[in-house]
Order: C-alpha cells, then sequence, then structure tokens
C-alpha cells in the first residue's frame, strides 16, 4: 500500500492543467453556440465565471488580510486581558 | 391504523439506560442499536405503517396530551419534520460509530439525549413542546463541552450555556406574548408585520437566530464547537443551528430580513476564516456561512428557496459531521489542530485526507458531490427572484468555502509541501497508513459515500423535500459554471497560498463586545457598583439610626401618650371616611 502514501502531485497537476485549458476553451465555444443559459445578462461575458472565480478567490484573500490588522491578536489575548484585570469573570 | 411511536423518545430514554449495562461490548452494541431503532420507526413511518404523510401544510398529529386549557401535539408528522429526521437519525449513528471508543459514558448518554431532544423539536406541533425540547438541547452541548476536562472547554462551556439561555429566554417571552395574543399554542406560521403587535413575533425570531448563529449572533458557535472533545464537537455540529433554520422554515418563511442577515452571515464568515489558525475554529466558519445559504432560502421564501433550504440542511448535516470528524482524527492523532503546528501528515493519514477531500468537495458544491444538488437550488432561487446582490454575494462565499474547506485546510493540515510533519508530533505517529482508530474511518467512509451517492443520485433527496421539485441540477450551464469557478479560485489560491499559512493568533470577533464589554460591565458591578452600594447602604443605616435616637429622647416619648396617639387615628380615619364618601 506504499503506493497510497505518496501524494499523486504530479499527475493531479496534469489534470489540472488540461481542464484548465478545455474549461478556457470550452467557454469560448459554447457561447458561441448558445449551449449555455443564463438568467442575467452580465453571465454572458465570456470568461465571467473564470474571472469571478479568479478575482473573487484574490480578493477574499485581500480583504480579509486588510480586515486582519485589527482583528487578529495573539493566541492568549483573553487570557492576558483577564490577568491585567484580576478576577475577570469571564476569560 | 397503529400507534405512533416517537423515535426522539426512543433514542433520548435509551440513551439514558446506557451506564447499567455491564459489558463494554453490549453497551458498545447498544449505543449503535439505539438510532437504528429510530431509523426502523421512520422507515414504517414513511411507508405509511402509521399513516400516509399528507403534502406540506398539513400533517399527521399523533400523541395529543391534554395539558391545562391546551392540547400538546407531540407528533406532528410532515414531510419537512421527516426529512429532518432522516438525517438527524443517519448522521447519529455515523457519529455514534465514531464516538464509539470515547472513554466516558456519560458523553454517549448526552449525545443520545441530545439527538432524542433534537428529534422532539422537529416533531412539536405545538409552542410549549418545542420550548421543552430546545431548552434540553441547549444543555446537552454544555456537558460534552465539560466531559472534555479541559480549563478552557469549563469555560467555553458556561459561555455557550449563558448564550442559550438568552435565546430561550427570548423563545419563551416570544411564546407567551404570542399565546397571550391569539390564545393558541400551535406552532405554524408566525404573523409578521411592523409594529407592537408583532413583537411575540420578532422575539421568537431572533431567539431562532441566535440558535442558529446568524451574524451577529454567532460567536458562541466558533467559540463552543472548537473546544469539545473529538467526538462532542461532531454531535455539536448537526443539530442546534439546524433545528432552528427548522424552525425558521415553520414560522418565518418568507420573512425579507433574513434574506439579508443569511447572506451577510454567509459572506461575514468567509472573510475571518480566512484568518483562522485552527481547523476546527475554522469549520465552525463555514457552518455560520452554510446556515446562512439556508437563512437566505427560508428569507426568500419561494417553494424552490425552501426546498433548497432543507436540502441544503441534509446535505450540510452530513458532510459537516464528515469534516469535523476529519479534524477530529487529526485531533486525536496528532494532538492538536492548529495549522502552524501541522502540515505533511498525508504520508501517514491519506485515508482521511481523501474522506477530507469528498466532504470539502461537497461543502463547496462540486458537481457529483451532495452540496451541487442543494446549494445551486437555493443560488438559483435567489436569480428567479431577481435578487442580484444576493446571487452574487451567494457565489462569492461559494468560492470563499472551496478556498477554505477545500483548499486551505486540507492543504495546512496534510501537505504545505512537507513530506513529514513537524518534529513535535512525529514521535506521536505509527510508520503505517492508517494512524487513525478504525471506527472513525468506518464512519467517515459511511457519510462519504452518501455525500457521493445524493451527489450522484439527487432524485432520492428530491423526492423527500416539501414541496415538489422540478429543479434539475445537472444542466450543462449549472455544472460548467460551478467546474469553471472552482478551477479558477485554485488559481487564486495557489498564487497566495504563502499568505495562508498559519501563524498563532486568534481572531476577534463579536465576542469581544461580550467578553471583554461584558467583562468590564462585571467588573464595574462587583467594584464600584458594590462599594456604592455599600456607602448608601451605611448612610440611611446612620440617618436612620439618627432617627431611632431622637425618637427614644425622653421629650418625644412625653409626648406620645395613649391619648394623642388615639386622636391621631381619629383623624386618619376620618380622612378615609371623606375619601370614601366623596369617591374623590
Amino acid at each position: 500500500m506504499d503506493w497510497l502514501r505518496k501524494f499523486p502531485e504530479k499527475i493531479l497537476w496534469r489534470i489540472y492543467y488540461i481542464c484548465l485549458a478545455v474549461i478556457v476553451f470550452l467557454d469560448f465555444y459554447w457561447l458561441y453556440t448558445h449551449v449555455l443559459h443564463y438568467h442575467f445578462s452580465f453571465q454572458y461575458i465570456p470568461q465571467f465565471f473564470a474571472l469571478l472565480g479568479f478575482g473573487g478567490c484574490i480578493s477574499l484573500i485581500i480583504i480579509a488580510k486588510a480586515m486582519g490588522v485589527f482583528i487578529v491578536v495573539n493566541e492568549d489575548y483573553f487570557q492576558k486581558k483577564a490577568e491585567e484585570k484580576k478576577g475577570d469573570p469571564i476569560e | 391504523m397503529n400507534s405512533w411511536i416517537h423515535p426522539g423518545l426512543v433514542i433520548g430514554m435509551g440513551g439514558l439506560l446506557i451506564p447499567f449495562i455491564p459489558w463494554n461490548r453490549l453497551k458498545q452494541a447498544y449505543f449503535l442499536m439505539l438510532p437504528l431503532c429510530g431509523l426502523a420507526i421512520m422507515v414504517m413511518t414513511s411507508v405509511g405503517v402509521f399513516g400516509d404523510i399528507p403534502p406540506q401544510f398539513s400533517a399527521l398529529h399523533k400523541w395529543n396530551i391534554p395539558f391545562l386549557q391546551y392540547t400538546l401535539d407531540i407528533g406532528r408528522i410532515s414531510k419537512l419534520s421527516v426529512l429532518f429526521a432522516y438525517v438527524y437519525i443517519i448522521a447519529a449513528f455515523c457519529m455514534n460509530l465514531y464516538a464509539l471508543k470515547a472513554k466516558n459514558h456519560w458523553e454517549h448518554v448526552v449525545a443520545m439525549i441530545y439527538v432524542g431532544s433534537a428529534l422532539g423539536a422537529i416533531f412539536a406541533g405545538d409552542l410549549l413542546t418545542l420550548f421543552f425540547n430546545i431548552e434540553i438541547m441547549s444543555w446537552a452541548p454544555f456537558f460534552l463541552l465539560l466531559f472534555r476536562g479541559t480549563k478552557k472547554s469549563m469555560k467555553a462551556a458556561i459561555r455557550y450555556v449563558l448564550w442559550h439561555h438568552v435565546s430561550g429566554l427570548f423563545i419563551l417571552a416570544g411564546i407567551l406574548f404570542h399565546v397571550h395574543q391569539t390564545g393558541a399554542i400551535e406552532f405554524t406560521r408566525m404573523p409578521w408585520g411592523w409594529g407592537v403587535k408583532y413583537l411575540g413575533s420578532y422575539l421568537m425570531l431572533l431567539g431562532f437566530v441566535i440558535n442558529s448563529a446568524t451574524v451577529p449572533f454567532h460567536s458562541w458557535l466558533s467559540d463552543a464547537y472548537s473546544e469539545a472533545s473529538p467526538s462532542g464537537s461532531v454531535y455539536m455540529t448537526a443539530f442546534t443551528t439546524k433545528t432552528a433554520v427548522f424552525c425558521m422554515i415553520i414560522a418565518f418563511a418568507g420573512v425579507e430580513l433574513l434574506i439579508w442577515m443569511g447572506v451577510v452571515s454567509a459572506m461575514y464568515a468567509v472573510f475571518l476564516a480566512v484568518l483562522e489558525n485552527d481547523g476546527r475554529r475554522l469549520l465552525s466558519y463555514h457552518i455560520i456561512s452554510q446556515v446562512g445559504y439556508m437563512v437566505a432560502g427560508v428569507g426568500i421564501g419561494t417553494e424552490m428557496a425552501i426546498n433548497g433550504a432543507a436540502a441544503h440542511a441534509f446535505c450540510h448535516i452530513i458532510y459537516k459531521a464528515l469534516l469535523y470528524m476529519g479534524a477530529g482524527c487529526v485531533l486525536v492523532v496528532a494532538g492538536t489542530t492548529k495549522f502552524h503546528q501541522l502540515g505533511g501528515l498525508y504520508k501517514y493519514m491519506p485515508i482521511s485526507f481523501w474522506m477530507i477531500m469528498i466532504g470539502a468537495f461537497s461543502i463547496s458544491g462540486f458537481p457529483l458531490f451532495s452540496g451541487f444538488v442543494s446549494k445551486t437550488m437555493t443560488i438559483e432561487a435567489s436569480e428567479l427572484a431577481n435578487l442580484l446582490i444576493v446571487y452574487l454575494m451567494l457565489e462569492v462565499a461559494s468560492i470563499g468555502t472551496f478556498l477554505h474547506t477545500g483548499l486551505k485546510l486540507p492543504w495546512n493540515i496534510w501537505l504545505q509541501g512537507r513530506k513529514e510533519p513537524p518534529a513535535n508530533i512525529h514521535y506521536r505517529l505509527k510508520d503505517s497508513f492508517i494512524n487513525s482508530p478504525v471506527n472513525m474511518l468506518i464512519a467517515m467512509a459511511i457519510l462519504s459515500c452518501l455525500c457521493l451517492f445524493i451527489g450522484i443520485f439527487p432524485d432520492v433527496l428530491y423526492a423527500m423535500l416539501p414541496y415538489p421539485v422540478e429543479f434539475v441540477p445537472y444542466t450543462i450551464t449549472r455544472v460548467f459554471t460551478a467546474t469553471q469557478l472552482f478551477a479558477f479560485s485554485f488559481l487564486g489560491f495557489w498564487l497566495f497560498r504563502k499568505k495562508l499559512v498559519g501563524h498563532p493568533s486568534y481572531v476577534l470577533d463579536t465576542d469581544w463586545p461580550v467578553r471583554i464589554l461584558g467583562g468590564r460591565l462585571l467588573n464595574f458591578c462587583k467594584g464600584p457598583l458594590l462599594s456604592f452600594g455599600a456607602a448608601l447602604d451605611q448612610s440611611i443605616m446612620g440617618f436612620s439610626q439618627y432617627f431611632i435616637k431622637r425618637i427614644k429622647t425622653p421629650h418625644i416619648a412625653q409626648m406620645l401618650t395613649p391619648p394623642a396617639i388615639g386622636y391621631g387615628v381619629l383623624i386618619i380615619l376620618f380622612l378615609f371616611s371623606v375619601f370614601l364618601i366623596f369617591k374623590i
């Protein structure tokens, strides 16, 4: 069972690259041949969902990291706070 | 027609017998049998042994018990409650299998009471039975947290139970208002509108919103669920929030406020999950996010949206239990779920990795996995209702879900580009591909199969939904859109993967005002307020003593002779009679 213990990284990357190429091609092709049917008009922009996926992912990370400046604290934040004010009931 | 047996009662009461069973093997077998008994009752119910289940908005009524001037409706069997009961019982079976080797058998007892009361709540046809069961449900996780035994979990338990007392009191107050106004205790659609006469509904909804961990009342969830024992936390993921969603579907479908609360929850939790360093806290944020989808579905309120919310609750319980089980395995094997201490576990736990990936693809809504057939329903409902912003926010939230649960969590725990885990956990591992206990892996395997089964054969689930389903999930557009979305969000993740590595940190949430300001308020009460009270006390005592002293002086004492007192009484009586005669 040793094959199970090795992460199949190369195979997965190859599959991923092929998928990516196929997806980009199919989007153009299926939009052109009117196979895809959407509800809103902006969804018909070529590669809209690819851009939404990529842009959404990156903007999520960037906005969250910006929020993190204010809300990420030390692991023992509440314990420290409790020690500062002795006998703080809610640690 | 045969009389019905309440599966909640069988499971909850049956759980109480666990400590009295002498042999360990027998105890374990009995523990697994309990949900199977429940499942047998449910199968008999749905094949019509106890009578046919009518379509939505009407139900079978069993077990009507007179109480005061009301009649309690303990067994209201509708299509919706049967759907929830099935998933509760199936999940409970897998969870029991997962928790089979937990050392403390009281944990088993509490878990079974928890499951039983959750079933009691979804079969409740009146508000009093519902409240009674919700109250029991709020206590069970308190004990699950206590049984972990660490100082941190005990404090989390107290915070948890405080939150749920508050929500319970809101629900109770709402029920009392409602009953006072309408005189009916039936648990059905609550009146909704603007104005004081809807106060009962507002209070009840607030209680359900707290119970369902909708933003901004969600901080109890990530706080408590990440502190419980590995098996305890698995039980906690399923019942409390989903029962609240069930109550909302019954009572508050179509309330527009809920759309926005749900969508904000779905988005907000995804943002916080980016920063999270603890695997189980990250998964808790995704409960909040996914429940946001359901709440938004309830708010949209169309038949498709309600179907979507119910189907999503069904799928969510299964894949979330699976994900929590995976994280629990890591906790059992490596002793931690903090990302900065993990990485490179793949060589030692590959099976749990792949099963977590099945859960992760399901929660993200990949085609062929269970989330796809339920989540797309809610998103489609928002499209059909022309809610553009809601639609976009739900799409972005599903990207975020994939980013964290599908990529960040497995990458940080199992891979991180390392072949071997860090030295501080390496010594705990056997040199084998199975490190987790086998019963845990079997439980995970059953849930993984269910995720795939529902994803591949969605009609089985759709047949159980409350309304007839016309939705077809597998169209070229939907499958292609989802694939496109996720393939490219992986690209985003890969570019920024170094930014998502864990650091020892804590993310402040809406628990900050509760814990810090609440702590300050308590400190204020203990310090300044108490000393002010003491000072006030002292001055009043001083004044009254001075007064008593004055009365006791000989001069006043001489004046208070019996005739003087008699005259005084006479004057007062005269005044009273004047009042009485003239009715001033």
